[in-house]
């Protein structure tokens, strides 16, 4: 495991593995990354990144094992999700920015009291994952890390509908920054 | 201008960044199981691209880059077949002038198709140059032998068109996208006479040269065998998109070489699996 | 009329042609003169698509290689109706008359498509939309107005659909120009390339030769009724 600590913030961020055999990523920049967002987000719980590295998917998750401050968030992360897309088995830190971001925000929503109903992230369906996932893009936006609105609203569509009124929820949890978790699951 | 151009050369604005298949099979990641078990709490477990995969906006995006930068590459390939050999009786590096004229025409469709790849991809959240640009297809249109371009150009590169805009068509359909389905659609009736001009032509110049023929097919199965991307088309569940027998059958292909092309699928699969396994082996990483 | 009509029985016979129909029978061009002018018509035209089709995989810019291919079609096509309208001009073996004009449009045609680098698409483009497809429009042009009206017809037929075409395709060609076309430097290649292909088309007269827009030196029979 390799390990970071942003200055102002106590969050310890560890990455598996420690060394990459197929892809050419480097875990101490992962948990550098990883530790600015927390800090741009407040989060000082201790969180653990865990990349499968066997294969070139991009599927995200993470788990929160208790609603506290000091629970442990553990993101998992497909390789395909931090990769350089112009340059296969490369490191991408804008992408890898905008995905574990958007988990990051995810698990910090969880530990609101009114997200403790939703489910784990493996048992969402399409459409609460890509509602939510509509709602982390817009917030990361809004942070300042890179993220293509266009491709949110077509996922968005390809699980609601190509209608105007999809649209216009599109927009409205894109721009949203306080939503509980029946405003998203709807 | 060069006879023939290499693949090397092909220009490209600074957004795109190329590569080949040496590059990709050194890849030893797969989605495809190869010896471990997909997790029971795996979401969409198929890799199939329907719109029950929950990466299927993504996959649909890699999917249509791919494409566009295909169709690119096809335009190019047709356009330097139309260039490359003077007109004449289909002898030596000559062609008939009507096999010309169909290149030239096939370039005006490959255009349309990058024009409305270019409209797709903006539709679906795509950059231009957002994905690495597979060289391969063009590729298979640098053969010094114009029957060979057919072979691999004509029957393999568009026969696969036929797969791959069949799958994204019925995407479009089942997720309710008014452009998807109705572009993919009127891309897929091109490819159909693309498939049938190679079919012909071929057919017709090799007429008197048997030897010729079974080079130029030979050829189109290494390159059907390529165009599988180590199983990535194929009728198992492990695979993105599936062999479009209808359409094809629409083309001009026969039943045997239906099955022929999906035996190599199968086969390709495995092979991929093979050399991943050996690759992991070779790395001492645990699979 | 000698048919013994009734009063209420109206003639139908008419004049052969409309009053508002002015054509006419004579025109500059003989069958053979016109086969020769549209086998140099062929040449060209095949000599252009092939250079549009070869030169898509070598320019960078995306939208100029997509109007590349496209336009190849077109010339493509041009061509395929000059190679059907040979054999109804006597010429039985299309490929005899598919030739140059004279050494000097072979010349120009090879320095036309000369440059092949990526960073060269400026002079691509010029060779085509700023001397060729001009001299194709003017080759056109003259060819339509002093042929047959009446007996040439497929001719000025096939010109029509095809100077729309030239006509949009210098119109697309030059717009793509004027917006490559940004520095004094890209001026000045522009300039020098044009300058450099202007020279040889002169030496060459233009597509059909010396007599390409009736200015040089006259080669056809004048036909009449």
């Amino acid at each position: 495991m390799t390990a970071a600590t942003t200055p102002a913030s106590t969050a310890k961020v560890t990455v598996a593995p420690a060394e990459f055999t197929f892809v050419a990523y480097d875990a101490a920049e992962i948990a550098e990354i990883v530790a600015e967002l927390a800090q741009q987000l407040e989060i000082a719980n201790p969180i653990r990144v865990i990349v499968d590295e066997t294969t070139p998917l991009a599927k995200v998750y993470e788990e929160v094992d208790a609603a506290t401050s000091d629970a442990t968030i553990t993101l998992h992360a497909e390789s395909g999700a931090l990769e350089d897309r112009k340059h296969p088995m490369s490191f991408s830190a804008d992408t890898a920015r905008e995905s574990l971001g958007r988990i990051l925000l995810r698990a910090n929503d969880r530990m609101r009291p009114d997200f403790s109903d939703a489910p784990g992230d493996l048992d969402l369906t399409l459409e609460q994952n890509a509602a939510w996932d509509t709602y982390c893009a817009g917030r990361l936006a809004r942070m300042g890390v890179s993220v293509n609105q266009q491709r949110w609203r077509y996922n968005h569509r390809n699980r609601f509908g190509f209608h105007d009124d999809v649209d216009a929820h599109f927009d409205q949890l894109w721009a949203a920054s306080d939503l509980g978790w029946s405003a998203i699951a709807g | 201008m060069r006879q023939f151009f290499p693949v090397e050369d092909l220009a490209r604005d600074e957004r795109f960044v190329q590569t080949n298949m040496a590059e990709r099979m050194k890849d030893g990641r797969t989605a495809i199981a190869v010896e471990k078990q997909s997790s029971a709490k795996s979401r969409g477990a198929t890799k199939r691209l329907t719109p029950e995969r929950h990466d299927a906006s993504d996959a649909a995006r890699g999917l249509m880059h791919g494409i566009m930068v295909g169709e690119i590459q096809a335009l190019e390939g047709a356009g330097r077949t139309a260039h490359d050999f003077a007109a004449g009786d289909g002898t030596g590096d000559t062609v008939p002038f009507e096999l010309k004229l169909d290149m030239a025409r096939q370039a005006w469709d490959e255009a349309r198709h990058v024009e409305i790849s270019a409209k797709l991809s903006d539709w679906m959240g795509t950059e231009l140059g957002e994905f690495a640009e597979n060289t391969v297809l063009f590729e298979a249109a640098c053969s010094n032998d114009p029957i060979l371009r057919l072979a691999g150009v004509n029957r393999a590169l568009e026969g696969l068109a036929i797969d791959v805009f069949t799958q994204m068509k019925e995407f479009g359909d089942v997720a309710g996208d008014p452009y998807l389905e109705f572009c993919e659609d009127w891309m897929l009736a091109d490819e159909v006479t693309h498939v049938k001009m190679g079919s012909d032509w071929l057919r017709k110049v090799t007429a008197n040269d048997p030897d010729r023929r079974t080079k130029a097919l030979e050829f189109q199965q290494v390159v059907d065998k390529l165009f599988s991307f180590g199983g990535a088309r194929g009728e198992s569940a492990e695979s993105s998109f599936s062999l479009a027998k209808r359409f094809r059958e629409l083309a001009g292909f026969t039943d045997d070489e239906v099955e022929t092309i999906s035996a190599m699928d199968a086969e390709a699969l495995e092979e991929r699996k093979e050399a991943v396994r050996k690759y992991r082996e070779r790395v001492g990483a645990d699979a | 009329m000698g048919n013994g009509a009734t009063d209420t029985h109206e003639s139908t016979a008419r004049a052969p042609f409309a009053p508002w129909d002015r054509r006419d029978i004579p025109g500059s061009f003989s069958v053979d003169e016109t086969a020769r002018r549209v086998g140099n018509y062929k040449w060209a035209e095949m000599k252009l698509f092939e250079a549009l089709g070869g030169w898509v995989a070598t320019v960078p810019e995306l939208d100029v290689k997509m109007r590349l291919g496209t336009h190849c079609y077109h010339h493509a096509w041009h061509a395929d109706l000059w190679h059907k309208r040979l054999p109804e001009l006597r010429e039985m073996k299309p490929e005899r008359l598919t030739v140059p004009a004279n050494e000097a449009m072979e010349r120009f045609i090879s320095a036309m498509t000369e440059p092949e680098a990526p960073e060269l698409t400026i002079e691509k483009l010029v060779g085509v939309y700023r001397v060729l497809i001009p001299r194709f429009i003017a080759a056109y042009t003259y060819h339509r107005n002093n042929t047959s009206e009446i007996t040439d017809a497929p001719t000025i037929r096939s010109i029509n659909f095809i100077l729309q075409d030239e006509f949009d395709d210098w119109r697309d060609g030059e717009m793509l120009l004027q917006s490559l076309v940004t520095t004094p430097e890209h001026v000045r290649r522009a300039a020098d390339h044009q300058a450099k292909l202007e020279a040889i088309m002169v030496e060459a007269g233009g597509i059909t030769g010396a007599d390409s827009i009736g200015t040089g030196e006259t080669s056809s029979t004048e036909g009449g009724a």
